[in-house]
Protein backbone atom coordinates (compact mmCIF):
# COMPACT_ATOMS: atom_id res chain seq x y z
CA UNK A 1 0.00 0.00 0.00
CA UNK A 2 2.21 2.06 -1.15
CA UNK A 3 -0.48 4.99 -2.79
CA UNK A 4 0.59 8.48 -1.96
CA UNK A 5 -2.73 10.59 -2.16
CA UNK A 6 -2.03 13.75 -3.62
CA UNK A 7 -5.18 15.82 -3.55
CA UNK A 8 -3.44 19.42 -4.12
CA UNK A 9 -4.20 18.44 -8.03
CA UNK A 10 -8.40 18.01 -6.88
CA UNK A 11 -7.33 21.46 -5.65
CA UNK A 12 -5.93 23.01 -8.58
CA UNK A 13 -8.52 21.91 -10.60
CA UNK A 14 -11.32 23.20 -8.45
CA UNK A 15 -13.61 24.73 -10.93
CA UNK A 16 -14.10 21.63 -12.92
CA UNK A 17 -15.95 20.70 -9.41
CA UNK A 18 -17.96 23.87 -9.26
CA UNK A 19 -18.87 23.65 -12.96
CA UNK A 20 -19.85 20.40 -12.95
CA UNK A 21 -22.01 20.75 -9.28
CA UNK A 22 -23.97 23.79 -11.33
CA UNK A 23 -24.79 21.00 -14.27
CA UNK A 24 -26.15 18.73 -11.68
CA UNK A 25 -27.91 21.15 -9.76
CA UNK A 26 -29.46 22.32 -13.13
CA UNK A 27 -30.31 18.77 -13.69
CA UNK A 28 -31.88 18.34 -10.30
CA UNK A 29 -33.95 21.52 -10.85
CA UNK A 30 -35.58 21.01 -13.66
CA UNK A 31 -36.10 17.39 -13.45
CA UNK A 32 -37.49 17.90 -9.69
CA UNK A 33 -39.81 20.69 -11.28
CA UNK A 34 -41.09 17.96 -14.14
CA UNK A 35 -41.79 15.48 -11.52
CA UNK A 36 -43.73 17.43 -9.37
CA UNK A 37 -45.91 18.75 -12.10
CA UNK A 38 -46.46 15.18 -14.03
CA UNK A 39 -46.43 13.17 -10.63
CA UNK A 40 -49.36 15.44 -8.99
CA UNK A 41 -51.23 14.85 -11.94
CA UNK A 42 -50.22 11.26 -12.48
CA UNK A 43 -50.54 10.59 -8.84
CA UNK A 44 -54.79 12.14 -8.52
CA UNK A 45 -55.32 10.35 -11.93
CA UNK A 46 -54.24 7.06 -10.25
CA UNK A 47 -56.41 7.56 -7.37
CA UNK A 48 -59.53 8.57 -10.01
CA UNK A 49 -62.90 6.85 -10.18
CA UNK A 50 -62.56 7.47 -13.72
CA UNK A 51 -60.53 4.24 -16.08
CA UNK A 52 -59.95 6.48 -18.48
CA UNK A 53 -57.97 8.05 -16.01
CA UNK A 54 -56.55 5.81 -13.56
CA UNK A 55 -55.45 3.36 -16.42
CA UNK A 56 -52.64 5.24 -18.06
CA UNK A 57 -51.28 6.75 -14.81
CA UNK A 58 -50.72 3.38 -14.03
CA UNK A 59 -49.17 1.98 -17.08
CA UNK A 60 -47.14 5.25 -17.00
CA UNK A 61 -45.74 4.57 -13.30
CA UNK A 62 -45.21 0.68 -13.76
CA UNK A 63 -43.94 1.24 -17.02
CA UNK A 64 -40.97 3.80 -15.96
CA UNK A 65 -40.96 2.46 -12.16
CA UNK A 66 -40.11 -1.57 -13.98
CA UNK A 67 -37.19 0.01 -16.63
CA UNK A 68 -33.91 0.72 -15.92
CA UNK A 69 -33.51 4.86 -15.53
CA UNK A 70 -30.42 5.18 -17.74
CA UNK A 71 -32.14 2.91 -20.18
CA UNK A 72 -35.17 5.26 -20.46
CA UNK A 73 -32.17 8.06 -20.89
CA UNK A 74 -30.79 6.53 -23.63
CA UNK A 75 -34.11 5.82 -25.38
CA UNK A 76 -35.20 9.32 -25.36
CA UNK A 77 -32.79 10.32 -26.28
CA UNK A 78 -31.64 8.50 -29.31
CA UNK A 79 -35.79 7.93 -30.24
CA UNK A 80 -36.59 11.39 -30.14
CA UNK A 81 -35.19 12.39 -33.34
CA UNK A 82 -37.11 9.46 -35.19
CA UNK A 83 -40.10 9.86 -33.32
CA UNK A 84 -40.36 13.46 -33.58
CA UNK A 85 -37.93 14.80 -35.98
CA UNK A 86 -36.56 16.47 -33.27
CA UNK A 87 -32.98 15.97 -32.05
CA UNK A 88 -32.58 17.43 -27.92
CA UNK A 89 -29.51 18.37 -26.70
CA UNK A 90 -28.31 16.03 -24.48
CA UNK A 91 -28.78 18.38 -21.38
CA UNK A 92 -32.41 18.66 -22.46
CA UNK A 93 -32.75 15.20 -23.10
CA UNK A 94 -31.90 14.07 -19.63
CA UNK A 95 -33.56 16.58 -17.85
CA UNK A 96 -36.70 15.54 -19.30
CA UNK A 97 -35.93 11.83 -18.97
CA UNK A 98 -35.00 12.14 -15.24
CA UNK A 99 -38.15 14.38 -14.93
CA UNK A 100 -40.43 11.34 -16.56
CA UNK A 101 -38.55 9.21 -14.41
CA UNK A 102 -39.07 11.07 -11.42
CA UNK A 103 -42.60 11.98 -12.02
CA UNK A 104 -43.40 8.38 -11.74
CA UNK A 105 -42.38 7.68 -8.49
CA UNK A 106 -43.49 11.48 -7.18
CA UNK A 107 -46.93 10.24 -8.37
CA UNK A 108 -46.55 7.13 -6.09
CA UNK A 109 -46.21 9.43 -3.22
CA UNK A 110 -48.77 11.84 -3.91
CA UNK A 111 -51.01 9.24 -4.28
CA UNK A 112 -50.58 7.27 -1.02
CA UNK A 113 -50.10 11.06 0.24
CA UNK A 114 -53.82 11.65 -0.87
CA UNK A 115 -54.76 7.92 0.39
CA UNK A 116 -53.96 8.84 3.69
CA UNK A 117 -56.22 11.37 4.81
CA UNK A 118 -59.26 9.63 5.98
CA UNK A 119 -62.35 9.38 4.16
CA UNK A 120 -64.39 11.55 6.49
CA UNK A 121 -62.75 14.70 5.46
CA UNK A 122 -63.69 14.36 1.79
CA UNK A 123 -67.12 13.60 2.73
CA UNK A 124 -67.07 16.84 5.18
CA UNK A 125 -65.40 18.99 2.52
CA UNK A 126 -68.40 17.88 0.00
CA UNK A 127 -71.15 18.08 2.58
CA UNK A 128 -70.41 21.87 2.78
CA UNK A 129 -70.91 21.89 -0.99
CA UNK A 130 -67.22 22.26 -2.27
CA UNK A 131 -66.41 20.93 -5.49
CA UNK A 132 -63.59 18.47 -5.92
CA UNK A 133 -60.67 20.46 -6.68
CA UNK A 134 -61.59 22.83 -3.83
CA UNK A 135 -61.60 19.90 -1.39
CA UNK A 136 -58.02 18.41 -2.52
CA UNK A 137 -57.03 22.03 -2.45
CA UNK A 138 -57.89 23.05 1.15
CA UNK A 139 -58.52 20.20 2.63
CA UNK A 140 -56.77 16.86 1.94
CA UNK A 141 -53.63 18.12 0.10
CA UNK A 142 -52.39 20.34 3.10
CA UNK A 143 -53.01 17.72 5.31
CA UNK A 144 -51.66 14.85 2.78
CA UNK A 145 -48.40 17.40 2.17
CA UNK A 146 -47.12 16.70 5.52
CA UNK A 147 -47.04 12.96 5.21
CA UNK A 148 -45.18 13.13 1.79
CA UNK A 149 -42.61 15.22 2.42
CA UNK A 150 -39.91 12.63 3.78
CA UNK A 151 -40.70 10.34 1.14
CA UNK A 152 -40.59 13.36 -1.30
CA UNK A 153 -37.25 14.89 0.31
CA UNK A 154 -35.55 11.10 -0.42
CA UNK A 155 -36.58 10.63 -3.81
CA UNK A 156 -34.98 14.14 -4.29
CA UNK A 157 -31.61 12.85 -3.05
CA UNK A 158 -32.45 9.53 -5.09
CA UNK A 159 -33.01 12.05 -8.33
CA UNK A 160 -29.66 14.49 -7.71
CA UNK A 161 -27.61 10.94 -7.55
CA UNK A 162 -29.41 9.89 -10.99
CA UNK A 163 -28.27 12.86 -12.58
CA UNK A 164 -24.71 11.12 -12.99
CA UNK A 165 -26.37 9.18 -15.64
CA UNK A 166 -26.30 11.88 -17.81
CA UNK A 167 -22.59 11.61 -17.65
CA UNK A 168 -23.13 8.33 -20.81
CA UNK A 169 -24.87 10.93 -23.05
CA UNK A 170 -21.99 13.67 -22.62
CA UNK A 171 -23.93 16.18 -20.13
CA UNK A 172 -21.11 17.90 -18.42
CA UNK A 173 -22.08 17.11 -14.77
CA UNK A 174 -19.60 16.08 -11.99
CA UNK A 175 -19.20 12.52 -12.93
CA UNK A 176 -18.50 13.19 -16.62
CA UNK A 177 -16.28 16.47 -15.87
CA UNK A 178 -14.39 14.07 -13.19
CA UNK A 179 -13.88 11.60 -15.65
CA UNK A 180 -12.50 13.92 -18.26
CA UNK A 181 -10.24 15.62 -15.17
CA UNK A 182 -9.00 11.97 -14.45
CA UNK A 183 -7.81 11.46 -18.16
CA UNK A 184 -5.65 14.78 -17.86
CA UNK A 185 -4.39 13.91 -14.78
CA UNK A 186 -3.96 10.20 -14.29
CA UNK A 187 -5.26 10.57 -10.74
CA UNK A 188 -8.45 8.61 -10.67
CA UNK A 189 -9.07 7.69 -6.77
CA UNK A 190 -7.87 11.11 -5.63
CA UNK A 191 -10.94 12.58 -8.17
CA UNK A 192 -13.42 9.66 -7.79
CA UNK A 193 -13.39 10.48 -3.79
CA UNK A 194 -13.95 14.32 -4.14
CA UNK A 195 -16.11 13.47 -6.10
CA UNK A 196 -18.18 11.01 -3.68
CA UNK A 197 -17.16 13.75 -0.91
CA UNK A 198 -19.21 16.48 -2.65
CA UNK A 199 -22.31 14.65 -3.31
CA UNK A 200 -22.28 13.89 0.03
CA UNK A 201 -22.01 17.18 1.47
CA UNK A 202 -25.15 18.05 -0.87
CA UNK A 203 -27.09 15.34 0.10
CA UNK A 204 -26.66 13.75 3.72
CA UNK A 205 -28.09 17.48 4.82
CA UNK A 206 -31.01 17.09 2.37
CA UNK A 207 -31.52 13.52 4.17
CA UNK A 208 -31.08 14.97 7.33
CA UNK A 209 -33.28 17.01 7.25
CA UNK A 210 -36.31 14.63 6.08
CA UNK A 211 -35.39 12.87 9.24
CA UNK A 212 -35.64 15.49 11.50
CA UNK A 213 -38.93 17.15 9.65
CA UNK A 214 -40.61 13.16 10.03
CA UNK A 215 -39.66 13.22 13.91
CA UNK A 216 -40.46 16.69 14.63
CA UNK A 217 -44.16 16.32 12.65
CA UNK A 218 -44.96 12.71 14.89
CA UNK A 219 -43.89 13.98 17.86
CA UNK A 220 -46.30 16.28 17.47
CA UNK A 221 -49.58 15.03 15.87
CA UNK B 1 -89.15 19.74 1.21
CA UNK B 2 -87.43 16.65 0.27
CA UNK B 3 -89.16 13.49 -1.62
CA UNK B 4 -87.56 10.26 -1.66
CA UNK B 5 -89.45 7.34 -4.61
CA UNK B 6 -88.51 4.02 -4.31
CA UNK B 7 -84.87 4.65 -3.57
CA UNK B 8 -82.41 1.76 -4.43
CA UNK B 9 -78.91 1.41 -3.91
CA UNK B 10 -76.54 -1.40 -4.26
CA UNK B 11 -72.54 -2.13 -2.80
CA UNK B 12 -71.57 -4.45 -4.66
CA UNK B 13 -73.86 -7.32 -4.89
CA UNK B 14 -75.40 -6.36 -1.47
CA UNK B 15 -78.78 -4.55 -2.26
CA UNK B 16 -78.45 -2.04 0.60
CA UNK B 17 -81.57 0.23 -0.55
CA UNK B 18 -84.20 -1.67 -1.48
CA UNK B 19 -87.31 1.02 -2.21
CA UNK B 20 -87.63 3.52 0.08
CA UNK B 21 -90.19 6.05 -0.06
CA UNK B 22 -90.22 9.33 2.24
CA UNK B 23 -91.47 12.56 2.32
CA UNK B 24 -89.84 15.41 4.39
CA UNK B 25 -92.08 18.53 5.39
CA UNK B 26 -90.52 21.94 5.77
CA UNK B 27 -89.14 22.27 9.27
CA UNK B 28 -89.99 18.99 10.52
CA UNK B 29 -87.66 16.50 12.33
CA UNK B 30 -87.60 13.15 11.23
CA UNK B 31 -85.49 9.94 13.17
CA UNK B 32 -84.38 7.56 11.49
CA UNK B 33 -83.99 4.08 14.02
CA UNK B 34 -83.13 0.45 13.21
CA UNK B 35 -80.33 -1.97 13.86
CA UNK B 36 -77.16 -1.49 12.33
CA UNK B 37 -76.62 -2.59 9.02
CA UNK B 38 -80.13 -1.71 7.90
CA UNK B 39 -79.10 1.11 5.51
CA UNK B 40 -80.02 4.63 7.59
CA UNK B 41 -76.48 5.56 6.97
CA UNK B 42 -76.44 4.90 3.40
CA UNK B 43 -79.91 6.87 3.25
CA UNK B 44 -78.65 10.00 4.86
CA UNK B 45 -75.75 10.11 2.24
CA UNK B 46 -77.95 9.32 -0.86
CA UNK B 47 -80.21 12.76 0.11
CA UNK B 48 -76.61 14.56 -0.78
CA UNK B 49 -75.40 12.19 -2.84
CA UNK B 50 -72.38 11.30 -0.82
CA UNK B 51 -73.07 8.06 -2.10
CA UNK B 52 -74.47 7.68 -4.97
CA UNK B 53 -78.00 5.51 -5.95
CA UNK B 54 -78.54 3.27 -9.11
CA UNK B 55 -82.60 3.92 -8.85
CA UNK B 56 -85.30 5.65 -7.77
CA UNK B 57 -84.68 9.37 -7.30
CA UNK B 58 -84.05 11.48 -4.33
CA UNK B 59 -85.86 15.15 -4.82
CA UNK B 60 -84.73 17.96 -2.81
CA UNK B 61 -87.52 21.14 -3.65
CA UNK B 62 -88.48 19.22 -6.14
CA UNK B 63 -85.10 19.04 -7.72
CA UNK B 64 -83.77 15.75 -8.30
CA UNK B 65 -80.20 15.01 -6.67
CA UNK B 66 -77.03 13.75 -8.89
CA UNK B 67 -79.00 13.22 -11.96
CA UNK B 68 -80.36 15.28 -15.02
CA UNK B 69 -82.51 14.33 -17.89
CA UNK B 70 -80.63 14.43 -21.28
CA UNK B 71 -83.19 12.91 -24.30
CA UNK B 72 -84.53 10.95 -21.84
CA UNK B 73 -82.02 9.55 -20.42
CA UNK B 74 -80.85 10.03 -17.00
CA UNK B 75 -76.97 10.51 -16.62
CA UNK B 76 -74.75 12.14 -13.60
CA UNK B 77 -75.55 15.61 -12.90
CA UNK B 78 -73.11 18.15 -13.13
CA UNK B 79 -70.34 18.28 -10.12
CA UNK B 80 -70.95 22.15 -9.48
CA UNK B 81 -74.91 21.30 -10.04
CA UNK B 82 -74.68 18.29 -7.32
CA UNK B 83 -72.04 20.60 -5.42
CA UNK B 84 -75.22 23.67 -4.78
CA UNK B 85 -77.81 21.15 -3.81
CA UNK B 86 -75.08 19.91 -0.79
CA UNK B 87 -74.07 23.39 0.37
CA UNK B 88 -77.88 23.75 1.12
CA UNK B 89 -78.32 20.67 3.49
CA UNK B 90 -76.13 20.79 6.23
CA UNK B 91 -74.68 17.09 7.16
CA UNK B 92 -73.22 16.15 10.54
CA UNK B 93 -70.53 12.84 11.00
CA UNK B 94 -70.41 10.49 13.38
CA UNK B 95 -67.06 10.68 13.21
CA UNK B 96 -67.03 14.66 13.57
CA UNK B 97 -65.20 15.04 10.12
CA UNK B 98 -63.29 18.44 11.45
CA UNK B 99 -60.10 19.87 9.20
CA UNK B 100 -57.51 19.32 11.84
CA UNK B 101 -55.23 21.29 9.95
CA UNK B 102 -57.64 24.44 10.54
CA UNK B 103 -58.76 26.19 13.90
CA UNK B 104 -62.38 25.78 15.31
CA UNK B 105 -63.24 29.51 13.26
CA UNK B 106 -61.71 28.58 10.10
CA UNK B 107 -63.82 25.08 10.35
CA UNK B 108 -66.87 27.09 10.31
CA UNK B 109 -65.85 29.85 7.86
CA UNK B 110 -64.29 27.62 5.47
CA UNK B 111 -67.70 27.03 3.38
CA UNK B 112 -68.82 30.98 3.74
CA UNK B 113 -65.62 31.96 2.64
CA UNK B 114 -64.66 29.17 -0.11
CA UNK B 115 -67.82 27.50 -1.56
CA UNK B 116 -70.22 30.63 -1.36
CA UNK B 117 -67.08 33.64 -1.40
CA UNK B 118 -68.78 35.39 0.88
CA UNK B 119 -67.31 38.63 2.45
CA UNK B 120 -64.66 37.28 5.24
CA UNK B 121 -65.36 39.62 7.72
CA UNK B 122 -68.77 38.54 7.48
CA UNK B 123 -68.11 35.28 7.80
CA UNK B 124 -66.34 35.48 10.44
CA UNK B 125 -68.95 37.28 12.62
CA UNK B 126 -71.72 34.65 11.34
CA UNK B 127 -68.75 32.21 12.54
CA UNK B 128 -68.44 33.62 15.91
CA UNK B 129 -72.03 33.93 16.37
CA UNK B 130 -73.18 30.59 15.61
CA UNK B 131 -70.23 28.87 18.05
CA UNK B 132 -71.73 31.09 20.63
CA UNK B 133 -75.09 29.36 20.00
CA UNK B 134 -73.26 25.88 20.15
CA UNK B 135 -71.35 27.23 23.31
CA UNK B 136 -67.52 27.18 21.83
CA UNK B 137 -67.23 30.66 21.82
CA UNK B 138 -64.07 30.32 23.84
CA UNK B 139 -62.32 27.93 21.29
CA UNK B 140 -62.69 30.25 18.02
CA UNK B 141 -59.31 29.60 17.73
CA UNK B 142 -58.16 26.50 19.35
CA UNK B 143 -57.67 23.33 16.99
CA UNK B 144 -59.78 20.63 16.82
CA UNK B 145 -57.43 18.08 18.58
CA UNK B 146 -57.41 20.15 21.65
CA UNK B 147 -61.20 19.32 22.06
CA UNK B 148 -63.27 17.01 23.92
CA UNK B 149 -65.52 14.48 21.31
CA UNK B 150 -68.82 16.73 22.38
CA UNK B 151 -67.16 20.09 21.48
CA UNK B 152 -65.88 18.85 18.14
CA UNK B 153 -69.55 17.79 17.29
CA UNK B 154 -70.84 21.05 18.34
CA UNK B 155 -67.82 23.07 16.35
CA UNK B 156 -69.17 20.47 13.37
CA UNK B 157 -72.68 21.39 13.66
CA UNK B 158 -71.52 24.97 13.51
CA UNK B 159 -69.89 24.23 10.72
CA UNK B 160 -72.26 22.88 9.12
CA UNK B 161 -74.80 25.87 10.10
CA UNK B 162 -72.63 28.00 8.78
CA UNK B 163 -73.52 27.45 5.17
CA UNK B 164 -77.08 28.95 6.23
CA UNK B 165 -78.70 25.15 5.13
CA UNK B 166 -82.53 24.47 4.68
CA UNK B 167 -82.14 20.86 6.13
CA UNK B 168 -79.85 19.12 8.21
CA UNK B 169 -78.56 15.47 8.13
CA UNK B 170 -77.30 13.52 11.68
CA UNK B 171 -75.60 10.55 10.57
CA UNK B 172 -75.37 9.25 14.22
CA UNK B 173 -74.12 12.40 16.14
CA UNK B 174 -73.60 11.11 19.38
CA UNK B 175 -72.37 7.20 18.37
CA UNK B 176 -69.04 8.16 19.20
CA UNK B 177 -68.94 9.80 22.21
CA UNK B 178 -68.29 9.10 25.69
CA UNK B 179 -71.96 8.99 27.44
CA UNK B 180 -71.19 12.49 29.20
CA UNK B 181 -70.79 14.12 26.42
CA UNK B 182 -74.21 13.08 25.00
CA UNK B 183 -76.09 15.59 26.68
CA UNK B 184 -74.48 18.79 25.29
CA UNK B 185 -75.05 17.54 21.47
CA UNK B 186 -78.53 16.47 21.90
CA UNK B 187 -79.32 19.80 23.91
CA UNK B 188 -77.71 21.88 20.77
CA UNK B 189 -79.96 20.16 18.65
CA UNK B 190 -82.66 20.24 20.08
CA UNK B 191 -82.66 23.95 20.26
CA UNK B 192 -82.11 23.34 16.33
CA UNK B 193 -85.29 21.82 16.15
CA UNK B 194 -86.81 24.53 18.66
CA UNK B 195 -86.01 26.70 16.18
CA UNK B 196 -88.06 25.02 13.02
CA UNK B 197 -85.00 23.52 11.21
CA UNK B 198 -85.89 20.96 9.03
CA UNK B 199 -83.67 17.83 10.34
CA UNK B 200 -83.32 14.20 9.58
CA UNK B 201 -81.51 12.27 12.34
CA UNK B 202 -79.80 8.78 12.17
CA UNK B 203 -79.79 8.08 15.51
CA UNK B 204 -79.95 5.34 18.69
CA UNK B 205 -80.76 8.29 21.07
CA UNK B 206 -84.61 7.07 21.95
CA UNK B 207 -85.13 9.46 24.41
CA UNK B 208 -84.05 12.64 22.08
CA UNK B 209 -86.29 10.62 19.41
CA UNK B 210 -89.53 10.45 21.60
CA UNK B 211 -88.66 14.08 22.63
CA UNK B 212 -88.02 16.12 19.52
CA UNK B 213 -89.21 13.69 16.60
CA UNK B 214 -92.36 14.54 15.22
CA UNK B 215 -92.39 11.25 13.41
CA UNK B 216 -89.78 8.21 13.74
CA UNK B 217 -89.29 5.59 10.53
CA UNK B 218 -87.87 2.33 11.63
CA UNK B 219 -85.81 0.94 8.68
CA UNK B 220 -84.30 -2.93 8.70
CA UNK B 221 -82.63 -4.78 5.48
CA UNK B 222 -82.83 -1.51 3.66
CA UNK B 223 -86.72 -1.13 4.05
CA UNK B 224 -88.99 1.26 5.90
CA UNK B 225 -90.46 -0.95 7.93
CA UNK B 226 -92.81 1.83 9.35
CA UNK B 227 -93.62 5.59 9.97
CA UNK B 228 -95.42 7.58 12.77
CA UNK B 229 -95.46 10.08 15.75
CA UNK B 230 -92.68 8.58 18.52
CA UNK B 231 -95.98 8.15 20.65
CA UNK B 232 -97.59 5.41 18.28
CA UNK B 233 -94.00 3.68 17.36
CA UNK B 234 -92.74 3.40 21.09
CA UNK B 235 -95.97 2.82 22.67
CA UNK B 236 -98.33 0.73 20.07
CA UNK B 237 -95.24 -0.36 17.18
CA UNK B 238 -97.56 -2.02 14.06
CA UNK B 239 -94.46 -4.60 13.01
CA UNK B 240 -93.42 -7.05 15.36
CA UNK B 241 -89.46 -6.04 14.06
CA UNK B 242 -90.21 -2.40 15.07
CA UNK B 243 -91.39 -3.88 18.32
CA UNK B 244 -88.38 -6.43 18.40
CA UNK B 245 -85.72 -3.83 18.03
CA UNK B 246 -87.21 -1.45 20.53
CA UNK B 247 -87.33 -4.09 23.36
CA UNK B 248 -83.49 -4.34 22.77
CA UNK B 249 -82.13 -0.83 22.10
CA UNK B 250 -84.38 0.64 25.61
CA UNK B 251 -83.65 -0.91 28.84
Amino acid sequence: MGYTWHFQVVWDYREVFVRGALVTAKLTVGALAIGLVLGLLFGMAKNSRRRWLRAPATAYIELFRATPTLVQLVWIYYSMPILIGIQLSSVVSVTIGLGLNAAAYFAEIFRAGIVSVDRGQLDAAKSIGMRYTQAMRRIILPQAIRRMVPPFINETATLMKLTTLGSVLAVYELLHESNNLITNTFRPLEVYTTLALAFFVIIFPVIYLSRWLERAWVARS
Amino acid sequence: MIRVVDLQKWFGKHHVLRGIDLEVQRGEVLVIIGPSGSGKSTLLKCLNFLEEYERGAVYFEDVLVGYRDVGGRRVRDHEASIARVRAQMGMVFQSFNLFPHKTVLENVIEGPVIVKRQDRQAAIELGTRLLRKVGLDDKLHVYPSKLSGGQQQRAAIARALAMQPRAMLFDEPTSALDPELVGEVLDVMKKLAAEGMTMLVVTHEMGFAREVADRVLMMDEGLVIEVGPPDQIFRSPKESRTAAFLSKVIH
